[in-house]
């Protein structure tokens, strides 16, 4: 339920709900905007917004499994929709699955946020005031929207924090067996904890921004190396990966303080880096998650210290296979390693050089900072450098030598990469190029091994067999700027609600490809080119710094980091899309003047009618991605998935030949009206990338489009599909509501076809349309979804 | 070209993912034959054409031999530009395979030319894990004949070719009967 600040029975049962409302009330006073309606949501606040959504995107289920084994009563056959010993049905049963996904992934990023916000207020105060720059006034758009606070102080973010950590209870609560019996209503807890999931993302990179003075909110970051090929193998080699920086931090400070920063060579694998080179950008980044057998067995570190999310859990074996020590730091990860946190350093440098341990649990970052670089110097002392995935080219041929193409590895590879072809012609001509093709698509997940019966190091094959091209992609990814400006967000705020500026296209998350790294780089380069702007974050933003065009730049050399046309905008590992959540919000709060504090419903039926915004994530697998997105979704931002995303189970895909499901309040008016399907879907998959540059360009669409705004984004849906699917989209014409929404070069062919193929009336000698559009352009249309909304605006 | 011989051994069916296991019926692996009759008896058939037509020019061949035989298609994942260079007018070019796994859910649905659902649905040319996923929609939720003519093995599909993974001329000839047959009459 809403906190109700009038009422006091809350207060008897939950003590710590008083200091929240206290929290409240004392904002209050300071903060002048009035409270909206669902200050710290409760699960049913906004469940009517979630339903108005839903009843629009209809939930699509794909299930993985037909069974269910969650309780004893199981195993539960629940084919064909039949329903398991407790009563649900297999919808049902993939809404739950995809409502604990979602719980999952936002309590990671929500325990980031707890480990970092602890950690943070321990070292420098709860009272260190959140200053993220001159041009950031709006300092927390999540949280004043959802939690109806405006933070000022690290301390001041405990109350959002508190709130997120609740809710999300509470909705894995709702996952146990014998609550929830509505698809639709696990939908809605679905999103209502992926909305927990960006208050925890926001929590945890303010924090950090604040304590670590991370670059704030500034487009023109450093660029750093990024790649296989980036570090110098005459120093001892410091990997950090994972999720969360405060761990590995201190051990830039401490080289720094001795003078030997240039003695080492410090980089890492998926977010923990991205935020390494916030902190100091000449930390460098090996790559995401997919590279972290590649480097490992490579034996490129000389120490590996691990954190939180996405990390292998055979980080351990893997290391110790290569000889490389461990540092586990985070308790969401111990790896069975002794506590060594209280433990003199001079012990655990000594158990990690001498072999002792394989590993150590080390939670204490400044020991870390001062553990790590000893034992990578020790250890690089030691090591035979010369090799690499194998000893010598007879034990690779060897390797190569023993497959007998069974085809084991290809019938459990996510990719079905024909690693059987490669070999046989390895084996039949010497010729390695097959298997050196693989490379780009394998993402060294290593089911192949674990399939084949000659216990081939199949990895190390198509690694070694790719070499060269592995050290060549290397290149130079500009670092996470952080937040948006509200300056930024003041000149582009008008174009984007207009339809000027296109779209905004923000590619996040995994690395799950389907096909070749390089897509992702033609796909974001098509919308750059097109002046849209695209931001960018996680592993994403980092294979953006991998990939090079026939010039040898990369896509952060060639287009600037501001958020306005044509810049392309790296925010920083995962927890910073909060960032693009705020960008959308404060849109909403700066261009057009909507109060933000406790006021969800409408700021999110703000950006699904106005705001051009699509998420991207061309290669999602993570729990994370899953929250992230539907939390995107509650906002009224649609996100195109890669192919690997249908497994998720879920999508939210509407149906436009149902025109009583378009429909909107027209405030100008005072009438329901009916509208285009724009845009049609919230979560959709995409097969391709000619396919995703077509979804993502027509998803930009938007009720509120002024007829140049509809002009230019229908020019690019249209032109997109000639150039990608040969021919123009199937479904132009019911987002045409008058002549001046058409493409002025084509304007005369589309009123053709629009007379012709679909009977529409038109005046040739004014070039009008008569009859045929949905509904008229209407320069003060006024659309909203929400009845308190279309109430408050049609008194006013 | 050779028709697929009686004596011809067919490999086993195993799927294109081991993991990929439900305990719902399994697809049938069935011959050319088994599927050109489902095509025959089908009162409003459709192709439905996937991403690999723009790696694999071969099924952009036999996708124009099942559009020549009168069967309707609805391109997806860009496979909608190779056909219409050889002259196929696909029935839409633009909607996702997702877009219309999510419609032949829907009992109201007429179909994107209005002439009613589709009854017998063919899948050539996807990504398998991609498909799967549509498949087992289909399978649980609907009740549309769903035919997989690619070389691997679909589990959900209620009919697919059986695994051709190491045969190419084999998954050709079996695709190339099915379009003689279904003109055969
Ligand atoms: S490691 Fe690479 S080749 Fe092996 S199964 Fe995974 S993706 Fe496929
Ligand atoms: S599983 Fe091993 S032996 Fe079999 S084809 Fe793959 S690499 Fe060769």
């Amino acid at each position: 339920m809403a906190l109700n600040l009038k009422g006091s029975f809350v207060l008897d049962e939950l003590k710590n709900v008083q200091i929240t409302i206290g929290k409240i009330l004392e904002e209050g006073e300071e903060w002048d905007e009035p409270v909206g309606p669902t200050p710290m949501p409760g699960i049913a606040d906004l469940r009517k917004w979630d339903h108005t959504l839903l009843e629009r995107y209809e939930p699509f289920y794909a299930p993985m499994q037909d069974f269910c084994t969650l309780c004893t009563m199981g195993p539960c056959d629940l084919s064909s929709n039949k329903r398991g010993a407790c009563g649900i049905d297999l919808k049902t049963a993939k809404a739950r699955l995809v409502t604990i996904a979602c719980s999952i992934g936002a309590a990671a990023h929500t325990a980031h946020a707890r480990h970092m916000l602890d950690y943070v207020i321990e070292q420098f105060g709860e009272d260190t005031p959140i200053d993220l720059g001159p041009d950031v006034n709006v300092e927390a758009p999540n949280i004043r929207t959802i939690i109806g606070v405006r933070p000022r102080t690290l301390g001041d973010l405990k109350v959002a924090l508190e709130w997120a950590e609740r809710e999300i209870v509470k909705v894995l609560h709702s996952t146990h067996i014998g609550n929830e019996e509505s698809l639709i209503d696990y939908e809605s807890k679905a999103m209502h904890v992926s909305m927990c999931d960006h208050i925890g993302m926001e929590v945890a990179d303010i924090a950090q921004i604040v304590a670590f003075n991370y670059p704030k909110a500034e487009p023109d970051t450093p660029l750093v190396d990024a790649g296989f090929g980036v570090v110098d193998r005459t120093k001892p080699v410091i990997v950090v990966v994972g999720h969360n920086v405060m761990y590995a931090r201190p051990v830039m400070d401490y080289l720094e303080e001795q003078g030997r920063l240039d003695e080492f060579e410090i980089t890492g694998l998926c977010c923990t880096v991205h935020d390494m080179t916030r902190y100091n950008a000449r930390a460098k980044v090996f790559g995401p998650i997919s590279y972290q057998l590649r480097v490992i067995r490579a034996g490129l570190p000389d120490i590996v210290i691990s954190d939180e999310q996405c990390i292998r859990a055979d980080l351990l074996e893997a290391c110790s296979l290569m000889g490389i020590p461990l540092i586990a730091t985070s308790d969401a990860a111990m790896r069975g390693l002794p506590d060594a946190t209280d433990w003199p350093v001079e012990k655990i440098v000594s158990a990690l050089i001498n072999g002792e341990v394989p590993g150590v649990f080390l939670s204490d970052p400044e020991k870390i900072g001062q553990v790590a670089p000893i034992v990578a110097e020790e250890v690089f002392r030691k090591k035979d450098r010369t090799k690499l995935f194998f000893k010598s080219d007879d034990e690779f041929r060897e390797e190569i030598a023993k497959c007998t193409q069974c085809m084991n590895c290809v019938f459990t590879c996510p990719h079905s990469l024909r690693i059987d072809q490669g070999m046989a012609h390895a084996q039949k001509t010497g010729d390695i190029s097959k298997l050196a093709e693989l490379e780009d698509r394998c993402i060294a997940c290593m089911k192949c091994e674990q399939a084949c019966p000659k216990k081939i190091k199949i990895i190390n094959v198509i690694m070694q067999s790719n070499l060269q091209n592995l050290y060549a992609k290397t290149g130079m990814m500009r670092v996470g700027r952080g937040p948006i400006q509200d300056t930024e967000i003041r000149k582009v705020g008008q174009p984007i609600v207009f339809g000027q500026i296109p779209g905004v296209i923000a590619p996040v998350g995994c690395v799950n490809y389907p096909d070749l790294k390089d897509d992702l780089r033609e796909i974001i380069e098509e919308f750059l080119r097109r002046k849209y702007i695209v931001v960018t974050s996680g592993c994403h933003a980092m294979d953006i710094g991998m990939l090079k065009d026939e010039e040898g730049k990369t896509l952060y050399e060639k287009y600037p980091g501001n958020f306005d046309a044509g810049g392309l905008v790296n925010v920083g590992a995962c927890v910073a899309d909060s960032h693009i959540a705020g960008a959308a919000i404060k849109i909403a709060n700066i261009f057009a003047m909507r109060p933000l504090r406790g006021n969800y419903a409408e700021i999110a039926d703000y950006a699904l009618n106005r705001i051009g915004a699509v998420g991207f994530s061309w290669g999602p697998y993570s729990h994370k991605a899953a929250s992230i997105a539907t939390g995107f979704n509650r906002l009224g931002v649609p996100v195109v998935v890669g192919p690997h995303g249908t497994k998720y189970r879920r999508a939210y895909i509407g149906k436009p030949w149902k025109k009583e499901k378009w429909w909107v309040y027209d405030i100008k008016t005072g009438e329901k009206t009916y509208i285009e399907p724009a845009p049609d879907a919230l979560l959709i998959s995409v097969e391709t990338k000619e396919e995703a540059i077509v979804q993502l360009a027509k998803l930009t669409i938007r009720p509120n489009d002024t007829g140049m705004g509809r002009q230019i984004k229908l020019t690019h849906y249209l032109e997109l599909s000639k150039k990608y699917l040969g021919r123009y989209p199937d479904d132009w014409p019911i987002y045409v509501r008058s002549e001046a929404d058409l493409p002025l070069r084509t304007k005369d062919e589309l009123l053709k076809i629009l007379e012709d193929e679909h009977g529409w009336k038109i005046d040739w000698e004014k070039k009008k349309i008569l009859e045929g559009p949905i509904r008229p352009l209407d320069p003060g249309f006024n659309p909203t979804l929400v009845e308190e909304v279309f109430e408050k605006y049609s008194r006013k | 070209m050779a028709q697929v011989k009686k004596e011809e051994k067919y490999p086993i069916a195993k799927r294109f993912d081991i993991a990929d296991v439900q305990v719902s019926r399994e697809a049938q692996a069935v011959k050319p034959e088994v599927i050109a009759r489902q095509i025959k008896r089908a009162k409003n058939p459709v192709l439905v054409t996937g991403g690999y037509l723009l790696k694999e020019p071969e099924l952009v061949d036999y996708a124009v031999k099942f559009y020549e035989k009168g069967l309707k298609i609805i391109a997806t994942g860009g496979s909608s530009k190779p056909l219409i260079e050889r002259g196929v007018e696909p029935l839409t070019v633009s909607y996702t395979l997702h877009h219309f796994t999510q419609y032949m859910l829907d009992d109201e649905w007429q179909g994107f030319d209005g002439n009613g659902k589709y009854d017998v649905v063919l899948f050539l040319g996807f990504i398998p894990y991609y498909l799967s996923r549509m498949l087992s929609a289909l399978k649980h939720f609907s009740k549309v004949t769903t035919i997989s003519i690619d070389q691997f093995y679909q589990p959900h599909a209620k009919f697919s070719f059986t695994n051709l993974t190491r045969n190419k001329e084999l998954h050709y000839r079996m695709l190339d009967e099915i379009i003689n047959l279904i003109g055969g009459e």
